[in-house]
């Protein structure tokens, strides 16, 4: 049984098992949105009229105040009649798709990391940095992967995972049985990690960092930084453990010689190596850029790289209007 | 109060101006939890001072608006603040059309945003500074300055001009007799008034001629018949009340937030990366410390029991907001700076039909100048090599806050 969710003046259909972020993103409705679990409350909003179920929202995210006043988290609220919405959705967005992908190829390419490209049916409207959630085969369980894709790279999916030992989704089956030519369930895109719209960017210098696989969204960002303002200066931080992490080191060298204001940064926390920083990889950040004042900056990686991050930016006194971070819980936590 | 027997309010016959001025908090903790309502020999006059109280006189139909005598003794008559009826509602009209929330919102932002950035340009590479004199002041009296056209007049003069007439106003302390115990104390006042007409007069002469956008050319202008304008001694008293309170409270209040949250450095964190957090910062930090602490009263205009306490028609009654906002029967653990408690009402902009006209106006100065600092200054730090002192009774605020950071 369906019912009505209204958001500034549009009505949507919204089932009722169906979260009302997913019916409005469907319907091409922006919404403001980041993890779609309920933990950062990017999507919390006024339900001024009709009545929802807040289902799993969680109370660190959505306070019993919060309830009582009306608020509840998109992601998570099923409507339980028809509804009507505050704020938000006032843009217009890519609609949210199911797809079916069939892989086409599956390589190892560091050390427990694999690049999986999945081919589509038809082109799939993105921005770079969103992500996709696959639907793990035969457990029900869902992962979230950024996509390391251009707008414009738009048939086929690059994903980078990384192994979690016994995980369900890589294990169980990303390093498991997944085979060329797999058919593979998913949904996106997804999030709000990703560049202003290219009429408000105004080409000034970026910084990503990113954490392990939480390279890949960057990968997209910078790419698209890039094509539209080619001699911007793009800082690409990357840190992992060793220099068996890393990957990619040719393409980005390939970059570095196309656009004289692109620089990438390894840098290793655990395995020293010679010829290669190491520490933090927003240590570094520290050590190279006196003033990262009308920087923006771009984090993917495990929260605890993330938080360094927001720091490091604002000692450099970036604005923090300006610091973009993915939130989502990166897969291989969950495995 | 239940209780027939009145209690020992003897102690409040030692309490002392200058002790009120430095701290406030502890004479009025006592006054809720013994007497909300009580008679205080210093100020001669009864104080109002839990929320309940508070809020029940200044929206009573059984008082009106009155000024405190040192505030009449400072502005003269008829102040905006200390009047009702006809003129109350002519000097509402006068001073209203610029601060309803459509207007404000068609040029706060170009009004207060780059005056915000001309003070952090001037510092912000410094790796220091005070931010009550180098920015939450200038900032205050400049967009409200530029608003009421006194562009001519600068930001250090008009800080000049709110902190003298700030100690004439507040000069509140009485004699057993009724006089004011401290006369000398208005002479600042009175010579920064004089200053003041010497150069509005000439603006004034001009504007009636020659009427512009700014306000105090509307306030000669509005709702007059062709040809006339409204008599310059007639709004001069409501031209003080604004070179006071308004010119000075927004500065007060980000100051007071600053340091509420440098007091919850967690919270400070969260405010500077989410600066949709902002008016909710400033919000606490108006009911943490509220800058118009004890500065305005209603009049009794018939018999009433207030509290328990009966009082004759004719009794002026001081409202202590600032009080009132860390009444413990509605605030848990008030004087704590907490981002995250209950967003319940405070009283920090009055009630009734004196509340403060400027609510809009001031809150949105207050947060475009702490969003335009955050964004200059990210890693700001409280300097904890200098304390912080707040000062003041009738208006309260820090008197300085150093900062630091990285350059």
């Amino acid at each position: 049984m369906g019912f009505a969710v209204t958001v500034g003046g549009r009505r949507v259909e919204c089932d009722a098992d169906q979260s009302l972020l997913d019916a409005c993103l469907r319907a091409g409705l922006w919404m403001p949105n980041s993890c779609n679990q309920g933990t950062c409350g990017t999507c919390k909003l006024q339900v001024v009229g009709g009545e929802v179920d807040h289902r799993d929202s969680p109370f660190d995210t959505l306070t019993a105040e919060e309830r009582a006043a009306g608020m509840a988290l998109a992601c998570q609220a099923r409507p339980v009649s028809d509804v009507e919405v505050g704020g938000a959705g006032d843009r217009a967005t890519h609609p949210l798709r199911d797809l079916t992908a069939t892989v086409l190829e599956v390589a190892d390419i560091a050390r427990d990391t694999r690049r999986v490209l999945l081919g589509l049916p038809e082109p799939l409207a993105f921005s770079a940095g969103q992500y996709v959630e696959l639907v793990v085969p035969g457990s029900g369980a869902r992962r979230q992967y950024s996509l390391a894709n251009t707008a414009d790279e738009d048939k086929v999916l690059e994903l980078h995972v990384r192994r979690v030992p016994g995980g369900v989704a890589t294990d169980g089956w990303l390093f498991g049985g997944l085979a060329v030519g797999d058919e593979v369930e998913a949904t996106g895109p997804l999030g709000d990690f990703h560049l202003p719209p290219e009429s408000d960017d105004d080409g000034g210098p970026m910084v990503l960092v990113g954490g392990g696989t939480g390279l890949a969204p960057l990968v997209g960002i910078a790419r698209t930084a890039l094509a539209r303002h080619p001699s911007r200066e793009v800082l690409l931080y990357h840190g992992v453990r060793g220099a068996a992490d890393l990957y990619d080191l040719d393409r980005f060298a390939e970059l570095a010689e196309e656009h004289a204001g692109f620089r990438f940064v390894p840098v290793l926390s655990e395995e020293p190596a010679a010829g290669r920083r190491s520490g933090f990889p927003t240590d570094a950040f520290v050590e190279d850029v006196p003033s990262a004042r009308g920087w923006s900056g771009w984090l993917s990686g495990p929260p605890a790289m993330v938080e360094a991050g927001v720091k490091a930016f604002k000692r450099r006194r970036m604005a923090p209007r300006h610091i973009h971070r993915e939130k989502f819980t990166p897969a291989d936590a969950l495995g | 109060m239940t209780t027939t027997e009145k209690p020992d309010l003897s102690w409040l016959d030692d309490v002392t101006m200058s002790e009120l001025e430095r701290n406030p908090y502890r004479t009025y903790e006592r006054l809720r939890a013994e007497a909300p309502l009580a008679f205080v020999p210093v100020l001669g006059s009864y104080v109002a001072s839990t929320a309940e109280v508070c809020r029940e006189v200044a929206t009573s139909p059984d008082f009106e608006g009155v000024i405190t005598p040192a505030g009449g003794r400072t502005f003269g008559h008829p102040a905006i603040i200390g009047v009702n009826g006809d003129i109350h509602a002519d000097l509402r009209s006068m001073v209203e059309p610029a601060l309803q929330p459509v207007e404000v919102d068609r040029w706060i932002d170009d009004l207060v945003r780059p005056i915000a950035r001309r003070y952090l340009e001037q510092f912000e590479n410094d790796g220091q500074a005070e931010l009550v004199s180098q920015f939450c002041e200038p900032v205050s009296v400049r967009a409200l300055g530029d608003l009421l056209g006194l562009q001519s007049v600068d930001s250090d003069k008009l800080r000049e001009w709110f902190a003298k007439l700030n100690r004439s106003f507040t000069n509140a302390a009485m004699t057993e007799d009724g006089e004011f115990a401290n006369p000398e104390g208005f002479r600042e006042g009175d010579e920064a008034k004089a200053e003041i007409r010497a150069i509005v007069d000439p603006l004034i002469d001009r504007w009636i001629v020659e009427p512009d956008d700014s306000a105090i050319s509307h306030w000669l202008h509005d709702g007059m018949p062709p040809g006339q304008t409204r008599d310059r001694e007639y709004i001069y008293p409501t031209i003080y009340v604004y070179l006071l309170g308004a010119m000075q409270e927004p500065g007060h209040g980000m100051a007071s937030t600053l340091v509420g949250l440098f007091s919850r450095p967690e919270q400070l964190e969260q405010v500077v990366d989410d600066p949709v957090l902002i008016p909710r910062a400033i919000s606490e930090g108006m009911r943490w410390t509220s800058p118009i602490w004890s500065a305005t009263a209603r009049i009794s205009t018939k018999p009433v029991t207030v509290a328990g306490v009966d009082i004759p028609a004719g009794t002026p009654v001081m409202l202590s907001y600032g009080s009132a906002n860390h009444d413990t029967g509605v605030y848990e653990a008030p004087s704590t700076y907490d981002l995250h408690r209950p967003p319940l009402p405070h009283l920090a902009f009055g009630a009734g039909s004196h509340a403060c006209a400027g609510i809009y106006f001031a809150n949105h100065v207050m947060r475009i100048a702490m969003e335009e600092l955050f964004e200059a200054i990210p890693n700001l730090e409280r300097d904890t090599r200098e304390g912080v002192d707040f000062w003041g009774w009738g208006f309260r605020g820090p008197t300085s806050l150093h900062v630091t950071w990285e350059v």
